[in-house]
């Protein structure tokens, strides 16, 4: 990930990481193991998650598919980048 | 910036465009409703109305090992003309699809 | 023993406060234990308070271990934003088989 040269431990905030994927592809995985596959539209400091194009995995099979939507950061365990989409 | 009204800076602005639209709403606990949005709060507290619950249970058939969705579909599934969400329920919320 | 105070650990070098410690971690391997039957190996990037008092960390060449009825689940992710809301344990320096 191209991160402007600057030195990776002078950056004490994720808000650079949270511009850098903002509009990429991610995986939202929530703390019961279903994850979610889709664009990040936006997220906020309580984690709570826009996205769209959103797919529903449970046990890597897909669910359900949503247009838009939101998910409530308490359940996020993590949103990864990927590599490929 | 001329579009303010319509863009969606953070999640909550997903929520906020779905006033008095239906959507969908995935619970704690296998329960899903699909109602009416009229209000939520920044816990995603939420108000719907026309309802419509549907709690389903998986169960393994310890013979074969395969899944038994039982979903409470058709007669069993409610519906509530106004409800009342905490919002410590809510996993995810899902807006109707805009063209 | 009461607690020592904290202007006295100034000039105690092999005392430092937990953030401290987390602090220290950045640009080294770290290995997360989280509630629940997970664990996360990874490069600490960044570290962020969140709006609440748990740590969120961006976590590069990620590992995650997840123990299933069905045996350890690996997974490997490129860069990712770990909520701190689950965190249980955080080791400097990475799994121990690691080394």
């Amino acid at each position: 990930m191209a991160d402007g040269g600057e030195a990776p431990s002078s950056a004490k905030t994720p808000a650079d990481f949270l511009k850098s994927i903002k509009g990429k592809p991610v995986v939202v995985k929530l703390n019961s193991g279903v994850d979610y596959r889709g664009i990040l539209a936006c997220l906020d400091g309580y984690m709570n998650i826009a996205m769209e194009q959103t797919e529903e995995y449970v046990n890597g099979q897909l669910k359900n598919k949503y247009g838009d939507c939101f998910i409530r950061g308490n359940n996020v365990l993590y949103i990864s980048t990927v590599r490929h989409h | 910036m001329a579009e303010e009204e319509n863009t969606v800076r953070e999640p909550l602005d997903l929520i906020r465009l779905s006033l008095d639209e239906k959507v969908y709403v995935k619970l704690k606990g296998e329960r899903e409703l699909r109602g009416k949005l009229h209000a939520y709060d920044q816990h995603l507290n939420m108000i719907l109305g026309d309802v419509e619950e549907t709690v389903t249970s998986v169960e393994i058939d310890e013979e074969t090992f395969e899944e038994i969705i039982k979903a409470s579909e058709g007669d069993s599934s409610r519906m509530v003309p106004y409800l009342f969400v905490r919002g410590d329920g809510v996993i995810l919320v899902s807006p109707p699809l805009r063209s | 023993m009461i607690a020592p105070k904290r202007q006295n650990l100034a000039g105690n070098p092999s005392q430092i406060l937990p953030s401290e410690l987390i602090d220290r971690c950045v640009g080294s391997k770290v290995w997360v234990v989280m509630r629940g039957d997970k664990e996360i190996e990874g490069t600490l990037r960044r570290v962020a308070a969140g709006f609440d008092v748990f740590v969120n960390m961006v976590l590069e060449d990620v590992t995650e271990y997840e123990i299933t009825p069905e045996g350890k689940k690996v997974t490997h992710l490129d860069q990712i934003l770990l909520n701190g809301n689950n965190i249980a344990v955080l080791v400097p320096g990475g799994k121990p088989e690691d080394q």
